[in-house]
């Protein structure tokens, strides 16, 4: 049988009834755990690996799956409704998909988010499927050298993401490294500013820094501002106007490079092993407002933001499991999971499970596509019982936020050292917007600055401490070109961003203003 | 001597006030368990033994008819866990199923962890870490003699470290012999694998997962005082002449002073995961050996690797306390 056949039979066994069933239901609890603040997509996983015991391989590979695919989109919604990111890949979402919903567009934001969601997901899977084998091998050749390098230059992001000042970009990107060094140092296991405390001695916890960074600064605020936005709300709830409610072409035609940058860009991230979702989110939104023709309009209602963002967020999780197919090596720790979950099955992932089980492969790719389209049915149903929520007054959702985002970083560690952890940061979030303080980029210092560490520690045990060895790395010395070249262009401020803010000072705005100047600009 | 009658004071005291708690609660320690049982793990979900002590969980919880959950509480390699386990009542129904690792060399390279063998009870132990030195497939060494004869042609070759444990086993092996070894911090297992398929690495130190991998990569010694299950031929690295074997196991915790009944009783239930199909069907798809220890047998492997790993990472300077 060739390879198309194959697939044309698991597409047969997926429909059977004692299948189809359950990838709906990881679907749906997927969406649900992803859609509450602090549930990831690993926890929901490992979670559910022991219920799988009694299920076929095929339904419980693809309820697993399922799960993990739901995940992605669900975490959209709390990002947009609530500006509570539902997992930490999906904070940039929240950027411009909370200013949309305050402007009365909380469809519109939310069905980009679910369309470029499942997008990403499906080109994503179709490059599983068409390329596991080939592109593994290239992913090998990506080692600690090429990342550090690939790193270095995606922390020239920040200077894109910077807002109006980037000097202040520059600060707030310094303290997020600041904050990752936290913790045990990775060569020696020496203690770095953990103040004797055990529990920072993993490091600061994303989850919870970010609930406090993003939805509890963003709740102070807003708490600040009761008047005027009791005022607001009487006035702009959920738009009942179509152009409010659907995407409509022009925004098409505006989202679908964003969309397919954000599926490449999540693709790659997924495939080089142990980047993660957020770093492919973040990369994404920075790619695409940097290129954007109106960058400074970023963080105040963009639906291109949100498109970029939530497009890569999904595309990272079936590329991470390009490797894990193709070589048996896990991409990310949701693939470190699945990596279990297949072998108790009776699927062990490498390049021998096609050979040997060519129809249990082909199985789990048709549950794969079949799961991205019962995302957009769930997705759909799901989101119209979510967006009541923008109806309910500020006053009634405030409690409602704090409460989940106490919930949320009290879930990941069980601790409430978390919870401390989350008020240290919605203070600092505070004054970050209070001050216009860009914490994107106190983000992606934040995830990318660990990995760089590490990386570039290993890249000098790697290369013996001898500089020349890097001509032995051209990948290595191509993107260290590339950052030099982006780093002196940003110097001389040639960015369009900047040439624009000089021409319309009055027009620019700040991208990360206070909820108030958002919604006037709504209203 | 000083530390024995302070144990045994600590123990009568103990023991008196869980005897008063006893009396005081319906459900005395014949009748245990009367309730859900929590189990810590000190590791996040979906680890490798998270999914042990999961399938633990679920034998457990047949043998004694009550649910037992398992509760994630990963922080600082099991150390807070173990912490908030002291806190716990010593009333059988808070455990901790983690490795032992967090007692007996945790203690020794952790500046802020130091526990003893006797801050805890417990009630068994059930699989093994197969942890050893693994290589490409394809590498010109089968053991650390010929990799020793191997590296002194290759000065400065790459070794992969997970931990400091795993660095202090090339240092030893790289002063005994004088060695250039470069040594590549490493995060994860699974970053371990990586840069061994991607030849980033010729060596590195593995807690037992390249085990999944037996077409691309092979073990060249066990580091453990037992040979490995998984790879019979592997000589220990004891075998070899350097007395560096330490053994891991995954462990079930209980606070100081958890009366002797209840903790035989776990030891029965945890006995029946040797034979049940499921736990063997988990641990089998992961290459984890089931080696089960009883109660007492398992104090007497903690104080015994707690002694022996002392004496090895203090003697290779590296202790932290």
């Amino acid at each position: 049988m060739s390879a198309l056949e194959y697939l044309f039979v698991g597409f047969q066994d997926v429909v059977d009834p004692g299948i189809l069933p359950w990838l709906t239901v990881g679907v749906t609890l997927g969406y649900v755990v992803g859609a509450l603040p602090g549930l990831g997509k690993g926890t929901g996983v490992a979670v559910s690996i022991p219920l799988t015991f009694y299920l076929e391989p095929v339904a419980a590979l693809g309820m697993l799956i399922g799960i993990a695919k739901g995940s992605g989109a669900g975490s959209a919604v709390s990002a947009i409704l609530l500006n509570t990111p539902g997992e930490p890949s999906s904070a940039p979402t929240a950027l411009d998909g909370y200013p949309l919903a305050r402007q009365g567009k909380a469809q519109k934001a939310l069905k980009m988010g679910l369309y470029a969601s499942v997008i990403g997901d499906f080109l994503s899977t179709l490059i599983l499927i068409g390329l596991a084998a080939p592109l593994a091998s290239y992913a090998l050749m990506i080692g600690p050298v090429e990342l550090c390098a690939i790193l270095l230059f995606s922390l020239t992001f920040v200077g894109g993401l910077s807002g109006r000042s980037l000097t202040k970009g520059l600060i707030a990107a310094a303290l997020g490294v600041f904050f990752a060094t936290v913790g045990l140092e990775v060569e020696t296991f020496v203690p770095r500013f953990t103040f004797g405390l055990l529990e920072l001695e993993d490091g600061i916890s994303l989850v919870p820094m970010a609930i406090g960074m993003l939805a509890l600064a963003e709740m102070i605020v807003q708490a600040g501002d009761l008047r005027t936005l009791d005022a607001e709300t009487a006035n702009i709830k959920d738009g009942t106007a179509r152009e409010d409610r659907v995407v409509l072409a022009s925004e098409w035609r505006r989202c679908i490079p964003a969309i397919l940058r954000g599926t490449a860009i999540g693709s790659a991230v997924g495939i080089l092993p142990g980047l993660g979702a957020s770093v492919g989110s973040f990369l994404s939104y920075g790619a695409t407002q940097r290129l954007s023709r109106t960058p400074e309009k970023f963080g105040t209602g963009m639906i291109e933001g949100v498109a970029a963002a939530e497009s890569a967020d999904n595309a990272v999780v079936p590329s991470s499991l390009v490797p894990l197919f193709a070589l048996g090596i896990p991409g990310s720790v949701i693939a470190a999971i699945l990596i279990a979950a297949f072998i108790l099955h009776g699927l062990t992932p490498g390049p021998l499970m096609f050979k040997e089980q060519p129809r249990l492969v082909a199985d789990v790719y048709a549950a794969m596509i079949c799961a991205s389209l019962i995302m957009l049915i769930v997705g759909c149903t799901g989101q119209r019982v979510f967006a009541q929520v923008i109806k309910v007054p500020l006053r009634l959702i405030i409690p409602g936020v704090l409460l989940l985002c106490s919930v949320g970083a009290y879930m990941e560690t069980g601790s409430i050292f978390s919870i401390y952890v989350m008020l240290f940061f919605g203070v600092l979030g505070f004054f970050a917007r209070k001050l216009d303080f860009s914490f994107v980029t106190f983000l992606i210092g934040f995830v990318i600055g660990p990995k760089l560490e590490l990386s570039f520690r290993q890249s000098i045990q790697i290369l013996g401490h001898d500089m020349t060895n890097l001509v032995k790395h051209p990948i290595a010395v191509a993107f260290i070109f590339l950052t030099i070249a982006v780093v002196w262009w940003i110097g001389r401020g040639n960015r369009p961003a900047a040439a624009a803010r000089h021409l319309e000072p009055d027009v620019a705005a700040a991208p990360h203003n206070t909820g108030t100047t958002r919604n006037q600009k709504g209203g | 001597m000083i530390c024995f009658t302070r144990r045994s004071l600590l123990r009568a005291v103990l023991g008196a006030a869980v005897g008063v708690a006893g009396f005081a609660s319906a459900a005395p320690a014949d009748e245990f368990p009367a309730g859900p049982i929590n189990m810590l793990v000190g590791y996040g979900a979906g680890g490798q033994t998270d999914l042990v002590a999961r399938a633990a969980a679920k034998v457990i919880s047949d043998q004694l008819g009550v649910p037992v959950n398992v509760v994630n509480k990963p922080g600082a390699g099991g150390a807070v866990a173990a912490r908030d386990l002291m806190q716990a009542k010593p009333d059988g129904y808070t455990m901790l199923f983690h490795s032992n690792t967090v007692v007996n060399s945790a203690s020794f390279i952790m500046e802020r962890v130091d526990f003893k063998p006797d801050d805890f009870e417990y009630a068994g132990m059930i699989t093994a870490y197969q942890v050893g030195m693994a290589t490409q497939k394809d590498s010109p060494f089968d053991n650390i003699t010929e990799f020793v004869a191997w590296a002194k042609e290759n000065p400065g070759f790459s070794y992969g470290a997970l931990s400091p444990e795993a660095r202090l086993y090339m240092e030893e092996i790289a002063k005994k012999n004088d060695l250039d070894a470069n040594i590549v911090p490493l995060q994860s297992g699974s970053e371990m694998i990586n840069a061994l398929l991607g030849k980033q690495v010729v060596l590195a130190f593995s807690g037992g997962i390249h085990y999944r991998y037996p077409d691309e990569l092979k073990t060249i010694s066990a580091l453990t005082t037992f040979r490995h299950p998984s790879a019979p031929d592997v000589p220990t690295i004891e075998e070899e002449g350097y007395p560096l074997g330490m053994d891991s196991r995954t462990t079930i915790f209980l606070p100081k002073g958890t009366p002797q009944p209840i903790l035989d009783r776990l030891g029965e239930a945890l006995k029946a995961a040797e034979s049940d199909a499921n736990f063997k069907k988990v641990t089998d798809a992961a290459d984890i050996p089931i080696m089960y220890l009883g109660v007492d047998e398992a104090y007497q492997e903690m104080e015994k690797t707690y002694a022996k790993n002392k004496e090895i990472i203090e003697g290779a300077g590296l202790a932290a306390n």
